[in-house]
């Protein structure tokens, strides 16, 4: 079975996303309560394996103790875990390059500049499905090999975020942590064309700006420069 | 002479470019897009190489190295050209002053508040139909009508400017009357009003009334909007450079470190399906099928051993 790839949660309000190969389902980030998960997750709440946190930030992790509670074992780095004060046997500190195992999943989790430590994540299957997932980054350092599905964030526009801060909309300071911090819509692109997308299925563009970003305009211009169904979240 | 002036030049035009550029840089003035300092400041050169005061001797040689620049600066920093004689360099004595034209009054006030598209005056003469109201605290022209003999009666009765937005529709109207107008001309250094309260003839405003009164008028409804503007319009300026800088600096970071190294994961395809299936063995011989048959097999050995007890 190919991948499956579902957003629950999208965005600075919270972010979580449920990605499963049939064998092994993760859920990809707790930024919602486990109230909000349980509703939106239903009956794929009971199927989740395990969940990996990216970073500190509550956006991405608020829900992680309600999760662990709800015997769930979370995998993310000894610093969000520190940040979060989450500790237990549910709890697994991973380090970035060191690959690790969750049932069919082999995950390589990798570093992304953010103003925190921030991990992206290569998930590969045995069926040779490979999912490259990184949010809230600057940037990725990296490039992959071979990836079926793409999913990263794509917050905003160089544009409309100029246009925010002309129209007094957002703070230039805060703009300015926005470039610096997620990726624009140009740098996704740039992202695409350095990578080998000769066995792509899907890419889902994650946590856009309400204000700052337009979802049509960054599906159709991802769809017209990879040729592939490309998935807001 | 040449030298002399390359002289100058240099102590005055040069220090004014050099001082505007490295506050430029450092984000402590900004200006509209549309307005170049360098230009401005070429056209001033050019312009002050032609004035002379009232000895007629060169401005640039009877005024004072100090007085030229800060005329300079003022005109830049408002943002204003004397080519398009938004400004005029007035020399008194040792003092260059910049003064701003009413050209430059409007284009400032139209800069200020985007929402201005035009600003008019008029004159009013002996004769002309004239009607005006106060509209919740705001004089508001009703009605004006004019003639070509009552234009010719070259007496004025007042002036009144509008300033309208893009659509045309009046946003602010000021008038004023010939007595105010003329009080206002009282505090002109030039001062053209005689004691018996007539203008005096060979004066720019006696030759040309009507353009002065349009003048005055012009600055007065436009002052305000200057005046209690909040700068906005060089900030909005100052945001966009910023802008497109930060966006420069973040973009070239990006370029530099991204997509560099490849990563990828250990091909982990077939050794855990193997380990996988062996663990399923494992598993299965505890819980599942495995041990189901198992069992089934104990069951019948139990089962076989049985009868022979």
């Amino acid at each position: 079975m190919s991948i499956e790839f579902t957003s629950l949660a999208s965005g600075s309000g919270g972010n979580a996303y449920i990605v499963s190969d049939g064998n092994t389902t993760l859920l990809l980030e707790a930024g919602i309560p486990i109230k909000k998960l349980k509703q939106r997750a239903g009956f794929m709440l009971s199927r989740i394996d395990a969940c990996l946190i990216s970073h500190s930030h509550n956006d991405h992790c608020c829900g992680s103790r309600g999760i662990m509670q709800a015997g769930i074992d979370i995998y993310t780095s000894r610093e969000t875990a520190e940040a979060k004060r989450l500790s237990g046997h549910r709890l697994h500190t991973i380090e970035p390059k060191q690959q690790f195992q969750i049932g069919s999943w082999t995950i390589l989790p990798f570093d992304v500049p953010h103003d925190v430590l921030n991990l992206g994540f290569l998930l590969a299957n045995r069926s040779r499905g490979k999912l490259l997932f990184a949010v809230d980054c600057f940037y990725v350092p990296y490039t992959f090999r071979g990836l079926t599905h793409i999913a990263v964030g794509c917050n905003h526009s160089r544009e409309l975020l100029r246009e925010s801060v002309e129209q007094g909309h957002i703070h230039p300071e805060l703009a300015n942590r926005i470039r610096k911090n997620h990726m624009s819509l140009s740098r996704v692109q740039d992202m695409l064309q350095a990578n080998d997308l000769s066995r792509i299925e899907e890419i889902h563009l994650l946590h856009l700006s309400n204000d700052n970003s337009d979802p049509d305009i960054f599906k159709n211009e991802t769809e017209k420069q990879t040729g592939t169904p490309v998935y807001i979240a | 002479m040449s030298n002399q002036l390359a002289e100058i030049k240099k102590n005055t035009v040069d220090v004014v470019t050099q001082k505007i550029k490295s506050l430029e840089s450092n984000g402590e003035i900004q200006f509209p897009p549309d307005y170049s300092p360098q230009n401005a400041l070429r056209s001033a050169w050019l312009q002050l190489q032609e004035i002379k005061t009232k000895d007629k001797k060169p401005v640039l040689e009877a005024c004072s190295k100090t007085s030229i620049m800060n005329a300079l600066f003022d005109m830049t920093v408002q943002g204003l050209n004397p080519a398009k004689n938004q400004v005029y360099f007035i020399p008194y004595g040792q003092q260059l002053t910049c003064m701003r034209s009413y050209h430059g009054t409007k284009a400032l006030a139209m800069r200020v508040d985007e929402d201005i598209g035009d600003i008019v005056a008029e004159v009013v003469w002996e004769g002309d139909e004239f009607e005006f109201e106060i509209d919740r605290g705001m004089k508001k022209v009703v009605r004006h009508k004019q003639t070509l003999e009552s234009i010719d009666s070259k007496s004025p009765k007042g002036a009144y400017c509008l300033v309208l937005d893009h659509k045309g529709n009046v946003k602010k109207s000021e008038i004023m009357t010939w007595e105010q107008i003329k009080s206002a001309w009282k505090k002109s250094i030039m001062n053209p009003i005689q004691e018996n309260g007539q203008i005096k003839s060979n004066s720019t405003h006696g030759e040309f009334t009507e353009e002065m009164c349009k003048r005055t008028v012009i600055n007065r409804a436009c002052k305000p909007i200057i005046n209690s503007s909040s700068d906005a319009h060089l900030f909005k300026a100052a945001n966009r450079s910023e802008q497109v800088q930060a966006e420069q600096e973040a973009e070239q970071v990006a370029e530099a470190n991204a997509n560099q190294e490849v990563i990828d994961v250990e091909p982990a395809e077939a050794e855990p399906q193997e380990q996988e299936s062996t663990e399923q063995d494992q598993v299965n011989e505890e819980t599942g099928e495995v041990q189901q048959e198992q069992s089934q097999k104990n069951e019948q050995a139990t089962g076989t051993e049985g009868p022979e007890f």
